[in-house]
């Protein structure tokens, strides 16, 4: 690797707007194409001394920052249009979270990599909105906060509730929403507001290993852990009027429930699996990255192929398990009102996808192409009238849901068309990390955190005390900046804005 | 057998026994139904295919049934089934009047008293300026915008009409009438540039239509996945199988 | 089944382990006297995680195998099989693993090893933070028999 000092390294960034930065070839060996991330003033500092700290002598064998694995996504093979970097992007595992990068299907040398999608496969988000106001939840609050948590598994070694066999489970990673759709846990219109519709067609069950399932079968239907959650927010700001009328969104006080939760157990393996196999693959193939962590295939390769196959049935799995959860959701709300869920207008606004590999179509400098767009820590945003949104969402773009973290405020935002010339029709995901696990263990009280919690008037339910520290909006980013830079960039925009009432966690 | 339902239809006794393999009792079909279905052989002819034992039978019942219009076919069973059909046909055409009222669209209608046989509107004259005028006083009446050709404005009023003038309509609007926040599709994004205000205008309605039908036929798979969970629905949960809230 | 343990069966090891910063998931740095003692430490830094290892008490074992074809991907394998024993049948959380086999020369890399702990239960023992994944990412193997100095540094995805 090539060791240069951090004024050196500042050589190849370049400014291209106040809310956006390119990385020029020869930041690290081998780029196909340039890198650009999108930060404004407040992140910007953070992105830079994440460099400067790698610069350091001694840092040899650490984590690379999230800049340098950016660039380094730019050395694959086969990949167009530019390596992109989130405002919410940091250093991860070979892929940086928060970035999103595009390869072209009909060039036999492209690549598909399980780094480029992450452990938590089709880990999302899903918002759903109900008729009652904060006035109607406030006086329940706790006891509401309390039947979620009685009616949804939290937590490391939680099960799920809904009874599922081996055969269940082959069927719901085959069909996704679907089984749900087909036992009755969800709504048609459902399936009508999530991406994909809720079902990845190309998902092979055979291909997934039978750890794989093992470790899934008694995860269906929980929360999991980290930095997963389910939470009753109300709504703070409305930006857009017209485009949150169109979410059945219609003034502030509103309430809506929020659930960040991903394909548990049986994603971690299938990526563990699939990066098994990988390595060997590139040995065989020859395929040379700048990160051993970059571990990927060729998309025509049979590894390649698997792990899509694969990938496509965690990723039903996840919409089965957050559709799970909606149903818990709903019963939970119901026993508390005592009316139906219908009553409640308990309605799926939309549910993202911000860990996923996907086949779509592009222009790349004028020219259609089908590309296999990884978005990891990124969240797809399509402009308005794209065929692949819903038809309520037609005029007003893709919502794009961007959960806050413990404490915080979430947003919903719209796609644009900008966003699909720049991004390929990507946006962030959250708030994304800021401060270490561990450095938030030692630095952070859980008592403090919850007291200050408490102090602004969040309710909280959580299985590990441990988890609150390392969880805390203090370990974050400002998902408000991260959001601000995505609106002033023109890559979404910003439509609502919702505020937490109650927390349920791992 | 369709040959046994159609020779019931019409009236042909023993119409469930007959054994038309047997030559002698197709024979005698055939004549039956000359005489007494489609009568349109010449006495001569039908004197010969009488004769049932004549050894010249089947010539003759050959050109007999080229002079009918039966196209050549595979066996005498599937030239009987058309002869079959061909007898219905001239049955149903005579009382045509009697069967249209049993017809599946006119089931509904039966109850209404006096069924008129023909249709007043057949005698419209559509082309007329009368007509033309006639459709534009309605169209003015119901507030629609009249078009050039009165065809098409008669299909705008019929629209109204179905649609927001029916019975069950008038009486519960909020049924019927769409309710939302209207949009402000004026100031939305096309996503493309016509580089002309007036086609643009129109591109946008266009858009507007179209996500009217997509939304249609959402809700019509919508409407079906429910139709089908009303079989296949079964949700549980098993709070044995977890532990939840502590 | 209750099974019966020796009394050296059940005395827990010392601890050789710690967690390292990193940004977004943790780095497990363990040693010991022995490359063996420090995967086994290494093993029982990662349940540490899932939970509070003084609420573990030794009531059954289990009895696992993983294979390499180096000594990185032995680790790998070894942990992936700790954390698939604890996130499927028989969902164990263990306060002790002793490794009885361990080759680390040749074609191929073996470990078996006993595991033993309980069935993770709800309100017994403490919730701490799912482990998603192992990964190879900044793995280190210390292996240096001459001074005596045997560590091991793995990152787990969380």
């Amino acid at each position: 690797m090539v060791v240069r000092q951090y004024q050196q390294e500042l050589e190849y960034l370049e400014r291209l707007s106040p809310y956006c930065w390119k990385i020029k070839k020869g930041f690290q060996p081998n780029m196909n194409v340039e890198g650009i991330f999108y930060v404004n003033q407040t992140l910007e500092k953070l992105m830079f001394e994440e460099l400067k700290n790698a610069c350091r002598p001694g840092m040899a064998g650490g984590f690379l920052p999230g800049v340098k694995q950016i660039a380094n996504v730019a050395a694959l093979p086969g990949i167009v249009g530019r390596s992109i970097g989130l405002p919410d992007v940091h250093s991860g595992y070979g892929f940086a979270i928060g970035n999103m990068a595009a390869f072209d299907m009909n060039n036999p040398e492209s690549i598909v990599s399980p780094g480029g999608v992450g452990f938590d496969i089709n880990c999302g988000v899903r918002l759903l909105r109900t008729s009652l106001m904060e006035s109607d939840v406030l006086p329940i609050k706790e006891q509401l906060a309390q039947s979620l948590f009685d009616h949804i598994p939290v937590g490391v070694g939680s099960k799920g509730i809904i009874p599922m066999n081996a055969k269940d489970l082959e069927e719901a990673l085959e069909m996704g929403m679907d089984w749900s759709l087909r036992e009755g846990y969800i709504w048609a219109e459902d399936k009508e507001h999530c991406e994909e519709y809720g079902r990845m067609l190309n998902a092979d069950p055979s291909k997934v290993s039978t750890r794989a399932k093992k470790r899934g079968l008694p995860q269906l239907g929980t929360l999991g852990a980290g930095n997963h959650y389910a939470e009753i927010q109300v709504v703070e700001e409305i930006f857009d009027k017209w485009a949150a009328g169109k979410m059945g969104i219609e003034e502030k006080g509103q309430v809506c429930v929020m659930i960040h939760s991903g394909s548990r157990g049986f994603g971690h393996q299938v990526a563990t699996d699939a990066l098994v196999q990988m390595e060997k693959a590139m040995k065989r193939d020859d395929i040379e990255t700048n990160d051993r962590q970059l571990a990927c295939a060729r998309i025509n390769s049979q590894e390649g192929q698997d792990y899509l196959k694969a990938m496509a049935a965690a990723a039903n799995f996840a919409w089965v398990n957050r559709s799970s959860m909606t149903f818990l959701c709903r019963q939970a709300f119901a026993k508390q009102f005592g009316l139906a869920p219908d009553d409640l207008d308990m309605h799926v606004i939309y549910d993202v996808s911000h860990n996923i590999a996907k086949v779509e179509e592009h222009i790349v400098d004028g020219v259609p192409k089908t590309l296999l767009v990884h978005r990891k820590g990124s969240t797809r945003a399509f402009p308005p009238h794209h065929p692949l949104i819903p038809v309520d969402y037609q005029l007003t773009g893709q919502p794009v849901l961007i959960g806050g973290t413990m404490g915080t405020c979430s947003y919903v935002l719209t796609g644009t068309e900008q966003g699909m010339m720049e991004t390929f029709g990507s946006t962030c995901h959250g708030a994304g990390r800021a401060l270490s696990r561990a450095k938030s263990r030692r630095n952070l009280d859980y008592t403090d955190v919850l007291r200050k919690l408490e102090s602004t008037g969040i309710t909280i339910r959580v299985a590990s005390p441990k988890l609150v520290m390392e969880e805390a909006p203090e370990s974050y980013k400002n998902v408000t900046d991260v959001v601000d830079t995505c609106h002033a960039a023109g890559i979404s925009k910003k439509c609502i804005k919702l505020r937490p009432i109650a927390v349920i966690k791992g | 057998m369709s040959h046994k339902r159609f020779l019931n239809t019409l009236d042909y006794p023993q119409a469930d026994s007959v054994n038309l393999n047997d030559e002698k009792t197709f024979r005698s079909v055939i004549v039956w139904l000359e005489e007494n279905r489609i009568k349109g052989a010449p006495q001569a002819v039908l004197a010969k295919l009488k004769d049932l034992d004549s050894k010249d039978w089947h010539q003759v019942y050959s050109k007999y049934k080229d002079d009918l219009g039966c196209p050549v076919l595979e066996s005498k069973l599937e030239e009987l089934q058309w002869i079959l059909g061909y007898a219905v046909q001239i049955e149903h055409l005579k009382n045509k009047n009697v069967y249209i009222k049993h017809a599946v669209e006119n089931l509904q209608k039966e109850n209404a008293p006096n069924v008129i046989a023909e249709n007043p509107l057949d005698n419209l004259d559509f082309r007329s300026q009368e007509f033309a005028d006639g459709i534009k006083e309605l169209a003015n009446a119901l507030n629609t915008v009249v078009h050039p050709d009165p065809l098409i404005t008669l299909k705008a009023v019929r629209k109204v009409i179905c649609q927001r003038l029916a019975p069950d309509c008038v009486e519960n609007p909020d049924k019927y009438v769409v309710k939302g926040t209207p949009f402000p599709y004026q100031d939305s994004d096309l996503g493309f540039d016509l580089k002309d205000p007036v086609l643009n205008q129109a591109a946008k309605i266009l858009r507007m239509i179209y996500i009217q039908d997509l939304r249609n036929l959402q809700t019509k798979a919508n409407e079906l996945i429910v139709a089908v969970q009303s079989v296949t629905a079964n949700p549980k949960t098993d709070t044995k199988l977890g532990k939840v809230g502590f | 089944m209750e099974e019966s343990f020796s009394q050296e069966e059940l005395v827990l090891p010392q601890c050789k382990y710690e967690y390292l910063d990193h940004t977004a998931d943790v780095q497990l740095h363990s040693w010991g006297d022995s490359l063996k003692e420090a995967f086994e430490q290494c093993g029982i830094a990662m349940f540490g995680y899932m939970t509070e290892l003084p609420s573990v008490e030794i009531k059954q074992s289990s009895e696992i195998e993983a294979t390499g074809h180096d000594l990185e991907s032995l680790l790998f394998h070894f942990l992936d099989e700790l954390l698939f024993l604890f996130s499927a049948e028989p969902f164990l959380i263990c306060s002790k693993v002793t490794i009885t086999q361990f080759v680390c020369e040749g074609d191929e890399f073996k470990i078996t090893c006993k595991c033993y702990g309980e069935e993770f239960t709800l309100g017994k023992h403490p919730q701490g933070t799912e482990v998603k994944a192992i990964t190879y990412s900044a793995m280190q193997i210390i292996n240096e028999p001459s001074q005596n100095k045997f560590e091991v540094y793995v990152i787990i995805d969380i």
